[in-house]
Protein backbone atom coordinates (compact mmCIF):
# COMPACT_ATOMS: atom_id res chain seq x y z
CA UNK A 1 0.00 0.00 0.00
CA UNK A 2 1.26 3.25 -0.76
CA UNK A 3 -0.25 6.48 0.91
CA UNK A 4 0.67 9.84 0.18
CA UNK A 5 -0.08 12.37 3.01
CA UNK A 6 0.07 16.07 2.75
CA UNK A 7 2.76 15.74 0.07
CA UNK A 8 3.47 19.34 -1.17
CA UNK A 9 6.19 20.11 -3.48
CA UNK A 10 7.48 24.03 -3.78
CA UNK A 11 9.85 24.11 -6.71
CA UNK A 12 12.17 27.47 -6.14
CA UNK A 13 11.98 30.27 -7.94
CA UNK A 14 7.81 29.36 -8.65
CA UNK A 15 5.55 31.21 -7.23
CA UNK A 16 2.68 28.65 -6.27
CA UNK A 17 3.20 25.21 -4.98
CA UNK A 18 3.45 22.16 -8.22
CA UNK A 19 1.98 19.94 -6.14
CA UNK A 20 -0.40 20.98 -2.68
CA UNK A 21 -0.82 18.97 0.35
CA UNK A 22 -2.05 16.18 -1.29
CA UNK A 23 -3.06 13.03 0.48
CA UNK A 24 -4.20 9.62 -1.26
CA UNK A 25 -4.30 5.73 -0.46
CA UNK A 26 -3.41 3.44 -3.26
CA UNK A 27 -4.14 -0.28 -2.29
CA UNK A 28 -1.97 -2.76 -3.24
CA UNK A 29 -2.38 -4.74 -6.89
CA UNK A 30 -4.49 -1.24 -7.23
CA UNK A 31 -3.92 0.31 -10.84
CA UNK A 32 -4.28 4.18 -9.91
CA UNK A 33 -4.43 6.74 -12.89
CA UNK A 34 -3.29 10.48 -12.03
CA UNK A 35 -5.14 12.58 -14.92
CA UNK A 36 -5.25 16.34 -15.06
CA UNK A 37 -3.85 18.92 -17.48
CA UNK A 38 -0.40 19.70 -18.26
CA UNK A 39 1.73 21.01 -15.84
CA UNK A 40 -1.16 19.95 -13.00
CA UNK A 41 1.52 18.24 -11.28
CA UNK A 42 1.33 14.44 -12.22
CA UNK A 43 5.36 13.76 -13.01
CA UNK A 44 6.02 15.50 -9.76
CA UNK A 45 4.33 13.47 -7.79
CA UNK A 46 5.62 10.21 -9.39
CA UNK A 47 9.22 11.75 -8.86
CA UNK A 48 8.60 12.55 -5.63
CA UNK A 49 7.31 8.48 -4.81
CA UNK A 50 10.96 7.40 -6.34
CA UNK A 51 12.47 10.02 -4.82
CA UNK A 52 14.02 11.77 -7.81
CA UNK A 53 12.33 14.72 -6.35
CA UNK A 54 12.14 16.02 -2.54
CA UNK A 55 9.31 16.80 -1.33
CA UNK A 56 8.92 19.91 0.65
CA UNK A 57 6.64 18.66 3.20
CA UNK A 58 4.67 15.94 3.65
CA UNK A 59 4.99 12.22 3.31
CA UNK A 60 5.50 8.89 1.38
CA UNK A 61 5.20 5.71 3.14
CA UNK A 62 4.94 2.42 1.36
CA UNK A 63 3.66 -0.63 3.56
CA UNK A 64 4.13 1.39 6.58
CA UNK A 65 7.66 2.57 5.65
CA UNK A 66 8.61 6.35 5.37
CA UNK A 67 10.23 6.06 1.20
CA UNK A 68 12.02 9.59 2.45
CA UNK A 69 14.18 7.57 5.30
CA UNK A 70 15.30 4.49 2.85
CA UNK A 71 18.40 4.42 0.58
CA UNK A 72 16.75 6.20 -2.82
CA UNK A 73 18.80 3.53 -4.81
CA UNK A 74 17.95 0.63 -3.59
CA UNK A 75 14.08 2.19 -3.03
CA UNK A 76 14.46 2.58 -6.86
CA UNK A 77 15.39 -0.31 -8.19
CA UNK A 78 12.62 -2.06 -6.43
CA UNK A 79 9.83 0.09 -8.21
CA UNK A 80 9.52 0.23 -11.73
CA UNK A 81 9.62 3.84 -13.17
CA UNK A 82 8.65 4.47 -17.31
CA UNK A 83 9.43 7.69 -17.65
CA UNK A 84 7.30 10.48 -19.93
CA UNK A 85 10.29 10.69 -22.38
CA UNK A 86 11.05 7.24 -22.41
CA UNK A 87 14.78 8.02 -22.13
CA UNK A 88 16.14 4.50 -23.30
CA UNK A 89 19.96 4.26 -22.68
CA UNK A 90 20.62 5.08 -26.35
CA UNK A 91 24.39 3.14 -26.71
CA UNK A 92 22.63 0.07 -25.52
CA UNK A 93 21.17 -2.37 -27.23
CA UNK A 94 17.43 -3.22 -26.42
CA UNK A 95 18.01 -6.51 -24.58
CA UNK A 96 20.84 -4.82 -22.56
CA UNK A 97 18.22 -1.72 -21.99
CA UNK A 98 15.86 -4.27 -20.25
CA UNK A 99 18.29 -5.94 -18.71
CA UNK A 100 19.74 -2.57 -16.67
CA UNK A 101 17.94 -3.15 -13.70
CA UNK A 102 18.57 -6.83 -12.91
CA UNK A 103 22.06 -6.48 -13.52
CA UNK A 104 22.26 -3.50 -11.01
CA UNK A 105 20.58 -6.16 -8.36
CA UNK A 106 23.54 -8.66 -9.45
CA UNK A 107 21.50 -11.03 -11.24
CA UNK A 108 23.01 -13.79 -12.79
CA UNK A 109 23.65 -12.90 -16.20
CA UNK A 110 21.79 -16.33 -18.00
CA UNK A 111 18.76 -15.87 -15.52
CA UNK A 112 19.25 -11.80 -16.63
CA UNK A 113 18.81 -12.87 -20.35
CA UNK A 114 15.86 -15.69 -19.59
CA UNK A 115 13.78 -12.72 -18.43
CA UNK A 116 14.85 -10.13 -20.67
CA UNK A 117 13.31 -12.91 -23.52
CA UNK A 118 10.31 -13.33 -21.88
CA UNK A 119 9.77 -9.95 -21.10
CA UNK A 120 10.09 -8.41 -24.43
CA UNK A 121 7.69 -11.58 -26.04
CA UNK A 122 5.03 -9.99 -23.64
CA UNK A 123 5.18 -6.82 -24.75
CA UNK A 124 4.91 -7.77 -28.00
CA UNK A 125 8.52 -7.34 -29.32
CA UNK A 126 10.57 -10.09 -30.97
CA UNK A 127 13.30 -10.74 -29.08
CA UNK A 128 15.28 -12.15 -32.01
CA UNK A 129 14.70 -9.35 -33.99
CA UNK A 130 14.62 -6.45 -31.73
CA UNK A 131 17.03 -7.39 -29.13
CA UNK A 132 19.78 -6.64 -30.41
CA UNK A 133 18.41 -3.43 -31.88
CA UNK A 134 19.98 -0.13 -30.75
CA UNK A 135 16.77 2.39 -29.75
CA UNK A 136 17.08 4.79 -32.90
CA UNK A 137 16.23 1.61 -34.99
CA UNK A 138 12.86 1.69 -33.20
CA UNK A 139 9.43 2.97 -33.90
CA UNK A 140 8.02 5.27 -31.04
CA UNK A 141 5.69 2.34 -30.30
CA UNK A 142 8.51 0.02 -29.60
CA UNK A 143 10.52 2.28 -28.20
CA UNK A 144 7.90 2.74 -25.35
CA UNK A 145 7.14 -1.30 -25.25
CA UNK A 146 11.23 -1.38 -24.25
CA UNK A 147 10.81 1.10 -22.16
CA UNK A 148 7.64 -0.61 -20.23
CA UNK A 149 9.69 -3.83 -20.83
CA UNK A 150 12.54 -2.05 -18.78
CA UNK A 151 10.62 -0.90 -15.91
CA UNK A 152 9.11 -4.60 -15.31
CA UNK A 153 12.33 -6.28 -15.66
CA UNK A 154 13.28 -7.46 -12.07
CA UNK A 155 9.67 -7.97 -11.51
CA UNK A 156 9.08 -4.95 -9.32
CA UNK A 157 5.98 -4.96 -6.94
CA UNK A 158 5.54 -1.17 -7.71
CA UNK A 159 5.25 0.42 -11.27
CA UNK A 160 5.33 4.35 -11.48
CA UNK A 161 4.25 4.66 -15.68
CA UNK A 162 4.46 8.13 -16.60
CA UNK A 163 2.40 8.60 -19.66
CA UNK A 164 3.88 5.17 -20.56
CA UNK A 165 1.83 5.39 -24.38
CA UNK A 166 1.97 9.24 -25.16
CA UNK A 167 4.25 9.10 -28.14
CA UNK A 168 2.31 7.17 -30.43
CA UNK A 169 -1.20 7.49 -32.44
CA UNK A 170 -4.46 6.44 -31.11
CA UNK A 171 -4.73 3.10 -32.82
CA UNK A 172 -1.19 1.49 -31.71
CA UNK A 173 -2.08 3.28 -28.19
CA UNK A 174 -5.10 1.59 -27.69
CA UNK A 175 -3.66 -1.42 -28.63
CA UNK A 176 -1.11 -0.84 -26.09
CA UNK A 177 -3.55 -0.34 -23.27
CA UNK A 178 -5.30 -3.64 -24.27
CA UNK A 179 -1.82 -5.39 -23.75
CA UNK A 180 -0.97 -3.98 -20.50
CA UNK A 181 -4.21 -4.71 -19.46
CA UNK A 182 -3.75 -7.90 -19.75
CA UNK A 183 -0.50 -8.34 -18.84
CA UNK A 184 -1.84 -6.47 -15.55
CA UNK A 185 -4.32 -8.65 -14.83
CA UNK A 186 -1.89 -11.53 -14.66
CA UNK A 187 0.75 -9.88 -12.65
CA UNK A 188 -1.21 -7.80 -10.24
CA UNK A 189 0.85 -4.71 -9.17
CA UNK A 190 0.21 -1.64 -7.15
CA UNK A 191 0.76 1.08 -10.36
CA UNK A 192 0.76 4.55 -10.50
CA UNK A 193 -0.22 5.43 -14.41
CA UNK A 194 -0.33 9.29 -15.33
CA UNK A 195 -2.25 10.33 -18.33
CA UNK A 196 -3.63 13.58 -19.68
CA UNK A 197 -6.03 11.26 -21.41
CA UNK A 198 -9.33 11.04 -19.64
CA UNK A 199 -10.57 8.09 -21.64
CA UNK A 200 -7.40 6.04 -21.46
CA UNK A 201 -7.80 7.10 -17.21
CA UNK A 202 -11.12 5.37 -17.69
CA UNK A 203 -10.01 2.28 -19.19
CA UNK A 204 -6.86 1.87 -17.09
CA UNK A 205 -7.87 3.12 -13.72
CA UNK A 206 -9.25 0.96 -11.15
CA UNK A 207 -9.06 4.19 -8.93
CA UNK A 208 -8.73 7.71 -10.69
CA UNK A 209 -7.10 10.44 -9.20
CA UNK A 210 -8.09 13.70 -10.72
CA UNK A 211 -5.75 16.93 -9.97
CA UNK A 212 -5.69 20.49 -10.84
CA UNK A 213 -3.47 22.88 -10.11
CA UNK A 214 -1.12 20.17 -8.12
CA UNK A 215 -4.45 19.53 -5.65
CA UNK A 216 -6.26 16.38 -5.72
CA UNK A 217 -9.92 17.16 -6.71
CA UNK A 218 -11.49 13.45 -6.62
CA UNK A 219 -10.49 10.07 -5.79
CA UNK A 220 -12.75 6.71 -6.39
CA UNK A 221 -13.65 4.41 -9.31
CA UNK A 222 -14.16 5.53 -12.47
CA UNK A 223 -17.64 4.51 -12.40
CA UNK A 224 -18.03 6.84 -9.00
CA UNK A 225 -16.20 9.80 -10.74
CA UNK A 226 -18.57 9.59 -14.11
CA UNK A 227 -21.83 9.34 -11.97
CA UNK A 228 -20.93 11.80 -9.52
CA UNK A 229 -18.37 14.12 -10.94
CA UNK A 230 -17.28 16.68 -8.12
CA UNK A 231 -17.71 19.71 -9.72
CA UNK A 232 -17.65 21.72 -12.76
CA UNK A 233 -13.78 20.49 -13.09
CA UNK A 234 -14.53 17.29 -13.12
CA UNK A 235 -17.08 17.73 -15.35
CA UNK A 236 -15.48 19.41 -17.73
CA UNK A 237 -12.52 17.15 -17.70
CA UNK A 238 -15.12 14.37 -18.79
CA UNK A 239 -16.45 15.88 -21.58
CA UNK A 240 -19.73 16.09 -22.60
CA UNK A 241 -20.23 12.36 -23.35
CA UNK A 242 -20.61 11.26 -20.25
CA UNK A 243 -23.61 9.22 -19.92
CA UNK A 244 -21.56 7.35 -23.51
CA UNK A 245 -18.29 6.63 -20.93
CA UNK A 246 -20.74 5.36 -18.32
CA UNK A 247 -21.97 2.80 -20.12
CA UNK A 248 -18.47 1.98 -22.00
CA UNK A 249 -17.81 1.04 -18.33
CA UNK A 250 -20.92 -1.17 -17.66
CA UNK A 251 -21.18 -4.74 -18.87
CA UNK A 252 -24.23 -5.66 -20.35
CA UNK A 253 -24.57 -8.82 -17.84
CA UNK A 254 -24.92 -5.89 -14.66
CA UNK A 255 -27.31 -4.08 -16.38
CA UNK A 256 -29.86 -7.00 -18.34
CA UNK A 257 -33.25 -8.04 -16.90
CA UNK A 258 -33.13 -11.73 -16.10
CA UNK A 259 -37.12 -12.27 -17.24
CA UNK A 260 -37.78 -15.80 -18.46
CA UNK A 261 -40.99 -14.40 -19.62
CA UNK A 262 -39.76 -11.60 -21.36
CA UNK A 263 -36.67 -13.82 -22.61
CA UNK A 264 -39.47 -16.03 -24.21
CA UNK A 265 -40.89 -13.16 -26.06
CA UNK A 266 -37.37 -12.44 -27.56
CA UNK A 267 -36.91 -15.69 -29.20
CA UNK A 268 -35.04 -15.38 -32.50
CA UNK A 269 -34.36 -11.38 -32.07
CA UNK A 270 -31.98 -10.91 -34.59
CA UNK A 271 -30.27 -8.00 -31.94
CA UNK A 272 -27.81 -9.62 -29.81
CA UNK A 273 -24.87 -8.87 -27.24
CA UNK A 274 -22.37 -11.03 -25.20
CA UNK A 275 -22.88 -10.27 -21.99
CA UNK A 276 -19.08 -8.70 -21.24
CA UNK A 277 -19.68 -6.45 -23.99
CA UNK A 278 -20.65 -3.29 -22.47
CA UNK A 279 -23.80 -1.53 -22.34
CA UNK A 280 -22.60 1.16 -25.31
CA UNK A 281 -21.88 -1.75 -27.56
CA UNK A 282 -25.70 -2.79 -27.11
CA UNK A 283 -26.64 0.70 -27.77
CA UNK A 284 -24.78 0.13 -31.17
CA UNK A 285 -27.13 -2.63 -31.90
CA UNK A 286 -30.16 -0.80 -31.48
CA UNK A 287 -28.95 1.94 -33.64
CA UNK A 288 -27.82 -0.08 -36.12
CA UNK A 289 -30.45 -2.72 -36.38
CA UNK A 290 -33.63 -0.63 -35.38
CA UNK A 291 -34.56 -2.32 -32.29
CA UNK A 292 -35.60 -1.30 -28.83
CA UNK A 293 -34.59 -4.65 -27.17
CA UNK A 294 -31.01 -6.55 -27.30
CA UNK A 295 -30.71 -10.04 -26.19
CA UNK A 296 -27.89 -10.93 -24.02
CA UNK A 297 -26.08 -14.04 -24.76
CA UNK A 298 -23.31 -15.94 -23.22
CA UNK A 299 -21.92 -18.17 -25.40
CA UNK A 300 -25.60 -19.58 -27.26
CA UNK A 301 -27.71 -19.21 -24.52
CA UNK A 302 -29.89 -16.41 -24.02
CA UNK A 303 -29.30 -15.36 -20.52
CA UNK A 304 -31.50 -11.61 -20.43
CA UNK A 305 -32.41 -8.80 -21.96
CA UNK A 306 -31.44 -4.60 -22.42
CA UNK A 307 -34.35 -2.53 -23.19
CA UNK A 308 -33.83 0.97 -24.50
CA UNK A 309 -35.88 2.54 -21.31
CA UNK A 310 -33.66 0.15 -18.87
CA UNK A 311 -30.06 1.83 -20.55
CA UNK A 312 -31.95 5.64 -20.21
CA UNK A 313 -32.92 4.80 -16.87
CA UNK A 314 -29.47 3.69 -15.76
CA UNK A 315 -28.10 7.06 -17.29
CA UNK A 316 -30.32 9.30 -15.17
CA UNK A 317 -30.47 7.18 -11.65
CA UNK A 318 -26.37 7.40 -11.88
CA UNK A 319 -26.06 11.18 -13.16
CA UNK A 320 -28.81 12.28 -10.60
CA UNK A 321 -30.56 15.17 -11.23
CA UNK A 322 -28.11 16.92 -14.23
CA UNK A 323 -30.11 16.09 -16.39
CA UNK A 324 -28.77 17.82 -19.62
CA UNK A 325 -26.39 14.93 -20.01
CA UNK B 1 57.43 27.05 -78.19
CA UNK B 2 59.20 29.16 -75.53
CA UNK B 3 56.49 28.87 -72.93
CA UNK B 4 55.99 25.52 -73.32
CA UNK B 5 59.47 24.62 -72.85
CA UNK B 6 59.53 27.10 -70.07
CA UNK B 7 56.79 25.20 -68.48
CA UNK B 8 58.94 21.67 -68.74
CA UNK B 9 61.65 23.36 -67.41
CA UNK B 10 59.54 24.34 -64.27
CA UNK B 11 57.89 21.19 -63.99
CA UNK B 12 62.11 19.55 -64.14
CA UNK B 13 62.75 22.39 -61.65
CA UNK B 14 60.06 20.66 -59.01
CA UNK B 15 60.93 16.83 -59.89
CA UNK B 16 64.63 17.80 -59.34
CA UNK B 17 63.31 19.73 -55.79
CA UNK B 18 61.64 16.54 -54.47
CA UNK B 19 64.17 14.29 -55.79
CA UNK B 20 66.57 16.80 -53.42
CA UNK B 21 64.32 16.27 -50.86
CA UNK B 22 64.07 12.30 -51.07
CA UNK B 23 68.31 12.30 -51.24
CA UNK B 24 68.26 14.30 -47.94
CA UNK B 25 66.30 12.04 -46.05
CA UNK B 26 67.78 8.98 -47.46
CA UNK B 27 71.50 10.24 -46.90
CA UNK B 28 70.40 11.75 -43.19
CA UNK B 29 67.86 8.36 -42.20
CA UNK B 30 69.76 7.76 -39.41
CA UNK B 31 69.44 11.03 -37.86
CA UNK B 32 66.06 11.70 -39.10
CA UNK B 33 64.73 8.06 -37.32
CA UNK B 34 66.49 9.72 -34.25
CA UNK B 35 64.31 12.95 -34.46
CA UNK B 36 61.37 10.82 -35.66
CA UNK B 37 61.47 8.57 -32.28
CA UNK B 38 62.36 11.48 -29.90
CA UNK B 39 59.17 13.42 -31.79
CA UNK B 40 57.01 10.35 -31.16
CA UNK B 41 57.51 9.74 -27.61
CA UNK B 42 57.59 13.15 -26.80
CA UNK B 43 54.12 13.49 -27.88
CA UNK B 44 52.54 10.13 -27.02
CA UNK B 45 54.12 10.95 -23.06
CA UNK B 46 52.21 14.35 -23.83
CA UNK B 47 49.05 12.61 -24.85
CA UNK B 48 49.01 9.97 -22.24
CA UNK B 49 49.48 12.43 -19.06
CA UNK B 50 46.87 15.14 -20.37
CA UNK B 51 44.67 12.47 -21.00
CA UNK B 52 44.91 11.26 -17.88
CA UNK B 53 44.96 14.68 -16.06
CA UNK B 54 42.35 16.98 -18.41
CA UNK B 55 39.30 13.72 -19.10
CA UNK B 56 39.70 13.99 -15.14
CA UNK B 57 39.58 17.28 -14.92
CA UNK B 58 36.68 17.55 -17.81
CA UNK B 59 34.42 15.10 -15.66
CA UNK B 60 35.03 16.87 -12.41
CA UNK B 61 34.03 20.34 -13.49
CA UNK B 62 31.06 18.99 -15.17
CA UNK B 63 29.42 18.76 -11.38
CA UNK B 64 29.90 22.43 -11.14
CA UNK B 65 29.10 25.40 -13.94
CA UNK B 66 31.18 27.68 -11.39
CA UNK B 67 34.65 25.95 -11.33
CA UNK B 68 33.73 24.88 -15.34
CA UNK B 69 33.63 28.31 -16.18
CA UNK B 70 36.74 29.30 -14.21
CA UNK B 71 39.16 26.61 -15.59
CA UNK B 72 38.04 26.42 -19.33
CA UNK B 73 38.72 30.59 -18.76
CA UNK B 74 42.39 29.62 -17.69
CA UNK B 75 42.44 26.93 -20.43
CA UNK B 76 41.45 29.52 -22.90
CA UNK B 77 44.00 31.76 -21.60
CA UNK B 78 46.32 29.14 -21.48
CA UNK B 79 45.89 28.47 -25.26
CA UNK B 80 46.55 31.84 -25.88
CA UNK B 81 50.22 32.34 -25.25
CA UNK B 82 52.92 32.12 -27.83
CA UNK B 83 54.29 28.32 -27.55
CA UNK B 84 57.67 29.97 -28.11
CA UNK B 85 57.45 32.36 -25.05
CA UNK B 86 55.96 29.49 -23.06
CA UNK B 87 58.92 27.20 -23.28
CA UNK B 88 61.19 30.10 -22.78
CA UNK B 89 59.11 30.46 -19.58
CA UNK B 90 59.44 26.99 -18.24
CA UNK B 91 63.59 27.01 -18.73
CA UNK B 92 64.32 29.60 -16.58
CA UNK B 93 62.66 27.33 -14.04
CA UNK B 94 65.25 25.50 -11.78
CA UNK B 95 64.02 21.77 -11.86
CA UNK B 96 62.01 22.18 -15.38
CA UNK B 97 65.40 23.51 -17.40
CA UNK B 98 66.57 22.51 -20.84
CA UNK B 99 65.25 19.73 -22.40
CA UNK B 100 61.87 17.04 -21.83
CA UNK B 101 60.50 18.70 -18.61
CA UNK B 102 60.15 22.01 -19.91
CA UNK B 103 58.79 20.73 -23.25
CA UNK B 104 55.99 18.06 -21.86
CA UNK B 105 54.94 20.41 -19.25
CA UNK B 106 54.20 23.18 -22.02
CA UNK B 107 52.58 20.78 -24.66
CA UNK B 108 50.48 19.75 -21.38
CA UNK B 109 49.07 23.03 -21.08
CA UNK B 110 48.20 23.20 -24.65
CA UNK B 111 46.58 20.19 -24.47
CA UNK B 112 44.28 21.60 -22.11
CA UNK B 113 41.98 23.80 -23.90
CA UNK B 114 40.53 20.95 -26.57
CA UNK B 115 40.74 18.33 -24.21
CA UNK B 116 38.75 19.53 -21.08
CA UNK B 117 36.64 22.09 -23.40
CA UNK B 118 35.42 18.67 -25.41
CA UNK B 119 34.95 15.98 -22.09
CA UNK B 120 32.85 19.19 -20.61
CA UNK B 121 30.68 19.64 -23.15
CA UNK B 122 29.98 15.93 -24.44
CA UNK B 123 29.45 15.03 -20.74
CA UNK B 124 26.71 18.32 -20.54
CA UNK B 125 25.22 16.96 -23.85
CA UNK B 126 24.06 14.06 -22.70
CA UNK B 127 20.21 14.53 -22.71
CA UNK B 128 18.42 14.90 -19.44
CA UNK B 129 15.99 12.01 -19.88
CA UNK B 130 18.55 9.31 -20.26
CA UNK B 131 20.23 10.53 -16.88
CA UNK B 132 16.70 10.61 -15.23
CA UNK B 133 15.83 7.28 -16.58
CA UNK B 134 18.97 6.20 -14.97
CA UNK B 135 18.59 7.73 -11.95
CA UNK B 136 14.88 6.39 -11.62
CA UNK B 137 16.43 3.04 -11.97
CA UNK B 138 18.36 3.19 -9.08
CA UNK B 139 22.01 3.55 -10.88
CA UNK B 140 24.47 5.39 -8.54
CA UNK B 141 26.00 8.24 -9.28
CA UNK B 142 29.00 6.78 -10.30
CA UNK B 143 27.54 3.92 -12.29
CA UNK B 144 25.81 6.68 -13.97
CA UNK B 145 29.34 8.50 -14.80
CA UNK B 146 30.90 5.74 -16.10
CA UNK B 147 27.74 3.55 -17.83
CA UNK B 148 25.94 6.39 -19.13
CA UNK B 149 27.42 10.25 -19.24
CA UNK B 150 31.29 8.80 -20.38
CA UNK B 151 29.88 6.19 -23.04
CA UNK B 152 27.44 8.95 -24.19
CA UNK B 153 30.29 11.77 -24.21
CA UNK B 154 32.73 9.32 -26.60
CA UNK B 155 32.13 11.02 -29.53
CA UNK B 156 32.28 14.44 -28.44
CA UNK B 157 35.72 13.74 -26.15
CA UNK B 158 37.03 12.01 -28.98
CA UNK B 159 37.06 14.79 -31.51
CA UNK B 160 38.79 16.68 -28.50
CA UNK B 161 41.49 13.79 -28.16
CA UNK B 162 41.81 13.91 -31.81
CA UNK B 163 42.32 17.81 -32.06
CA UNK B 164 44.91 17.08 -29.71
CA UNK B 165 47.42 14.63 -31.29
CA UNK B 166 47.25 17.10 -33.99
CA UNK B 167 47.76 20.09 -32.07
CA UNK B 168 50.79 18.71 -29.95
CA UNK B 169 52.59 16.97 -32.58
CA UNK B 170 52.46 20.56 -34.67
CA UNK B 171 54.04 22.49 -31.63
CA UNK B 172 56.51 19.41 -30.14
CA UNK B 173 58.50 21.14 -33.38
CA UNK B 174 58.87 24.24 -31.37
CA UNK B 175 60.72 22.45 -28.30
CA UNK B 176 63.81 21.99 -30.53
CA UNK B 177 64.53 25.76 -29.15
CA UNK B 178 64.93 24.36 -25.80
CA UNK B 179 66.84 21.60 -26.35
CA UNK B 180 64.31 19.01 -27.67
CA UNK B 181 66.16 16.84 -30.32
CA UNK B 182 63.41 16.31 -32.67
CA UNK B 183 61.59 16.70 -36.14
CA UNK B 184 61.35 20.79 -35.44
CA UNK B 185 65.24 20.74 -35.75
CA UNK B 186 65.06 19.97 -39.38
CA UNK B 187 63.32 23.26 -39.67
CA UNK B 188 64.79 25.26 -37.14
CA UNK B 189 68.40 24.20 -39.19
CA UNK B 190 66.56 24.46 -42.37
CA UNK B 191 65.65 28.09 -41.60
CA UNK B 192 68.97 29.54 -40.18
CA UNK B 193 70.12 27.80 -43.17
CA UNK B 194 67.93 28.83 -46.23
CA UNK B 195 67.85 25.07 -47.03
CA UNK B 196 64.36 24.75 -48.25
CA UNK B 197 64.46 20.97 -48.77
CA UNK B 198 65.48 20.55 -45.20
CA UNK B 199 62.75 22.59 -43.81
CA UNK B 200 60.05 20.58 -46.43
CA UNK B 201 61.45 17.69 -45.18
CA UNK B 202 60.68 18.72 -41.74
CA UNK B 203 57.07 19.93 -42.42
CA UNK B 204 56.24 16.98 -44.44
CA UNK B 205 57.51 14.32 -41.70
CA UNK B 206 55.51 15.99 -39.06
CA UNK B 207 52.31 16.34 -41.28
CA UNK B 208 52.78 12.84 -41.81
CA UNK B 209 53.21 11.63 -38.30
CA UNK B 210 50.62 13.68 -37.14
CA UNK B 211 48.00 12.26 -39.72
CA UNK B 212 48.89 8.77 -38.74
CA UNK B 213 48.06 9.61 -35.41
CA UNK B 214 44.85 10.63 -36.05
CA UNK B 215 44.46 7.67 -38.42
CA UNK B 216 45.17 5.59 -35.40
CA UNK B 217 42.88 7.44 -32.92
CA UNK B 218 40.02 7.34 -35.84
CA UNK B 219 40.26 3.73 -35.56
CA UNK B 220 40.16 3.75 -31.83
CA UNK B 221 36.84 5.48 -31.59
CA UNK B 222 35.42 3.39 -34.42
CA UNK B 223 36.10 0.22 -32.16
CA UNK B 224 34.78 2.12 -28.82
CA UNK B 225 32.14 4.36 -29.80
CA UNK B 226 28.51 2.51 -29.58
CA UNK B 227 26.83 0.98 -32.98
CA UNK B 228 23.70 2.69 -31.27
CA UNK B 229 25.54 6.42 -31.49
CA UNK B 230 26.71 6.33 -34.98
CA UNK B 231 23.55 6.95 -36.81
N1 LIG C 1 12.44 20.90 -12.07
C1 LIG C 1 11.50 21.86 -12.00
N2 LIG C 1 11.84 23.10 -11.57
C2 LIG C 1 10.89 24.06 -11.49
N3 LIG C 1 9.60 23.89 -11.81
C3 LIG C 1 9.21 22.68 -12.24
C4 LIG C 1 10.14 21.61 -12.37
N4 LIG C 1 9.49 20.52 -12.83
C5 LIG C 1 8.21 20.91 -12.97
N5 LIG C 1 8.03 22.20 -12.63
C6 LIG C 1 6.75 22.95 -12.65
O1 LIG C 1 5.86 22.28 -11.82
C7 LIG C 1 4.57 22.21 -12.41
C8 LIG C 1 4.10 20.77 -12.52
O2 LIG C 1 4.93 20.09 -13.44
P1 LIG C 1 4.76 18.57 -13.79
O3 LIG C 1 5.86 18.19 -14.70
O4 LIG C 1 4.62 17.79 -12.55
O5 LIG C 1 3.38 18.57 -14.58
P2 LIG C 1 2.62 17.41 -15.35
O6 LIG C 1 1.27 17.31 -14.75
O7 LIG C 1 3.44 16.18 -15.38
O8 LIG C 1 2.49 18.01 -16.82
P3 LIG C 1 2.53 17.27 -18.24
O9 LIG C 1 1.19 16.63 -18.43
O10 LIG C 1 2.72 18.40 -19.19
O11 LIG C 1 3.65 16.30 -18.23
C9 LIG C 1 4.67 22.93 -13.73
O12 LIG C 1 4.18 24.24 -13.55
C10 LIG C 1 6.15 22.95 -14.03
O13 LIG C 1 6.48 24.11 -14.72
MG1 LIG D 1 4.42 15.11 -16.89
Amino acid sequence: MIELEGLTKHYPNSKKPAVDDFSLKMAEGETCVFVGPSGCGKTTILRMINRLVEPTSGSIRIDGKDVLSADQDQLRRNMGYVIQQIGLLPHRTVRDNVALVPRLLGWAEERTLKRVQELLGLVGLDPEETGGKYPHQLSGGQMQRVGVARAMAADPPIMLMDEPFGAVDPIVRSRLQDEFLQIQHSFNKTICFVTHDIDEAMKMGDKVAIINEGKLVQHGTPMEVLSQPAGPFVRNLLGEDRGVKLLDLTKCQDLMRRDEGLLQKLQGNPCTIGALQPVKAALEVMLRKDCDTVTVLRGDRAVGALTWQEIKGHIHGLSGEDHEL
Amino acid sequence: MGSAGGFLAYMEGIGEFWRGILTFIMENRQRIMEYTLNHFSLVLTVLALSLALWVSVGILISRNDKTANAVMGISNILFCIPSISLFGLFITIPYLGLGRRSAALALLLYAMMPLVRNVYKGIKSVDRYVLESGRGMGMSAAQILFHIQIPLAWPVVFAGIRVTVVLITGIATVATFIGERNLGRLIHHGLTRSNSQMIVAGALLVSLMALLLDFLMGLVEKKITSPGLRE
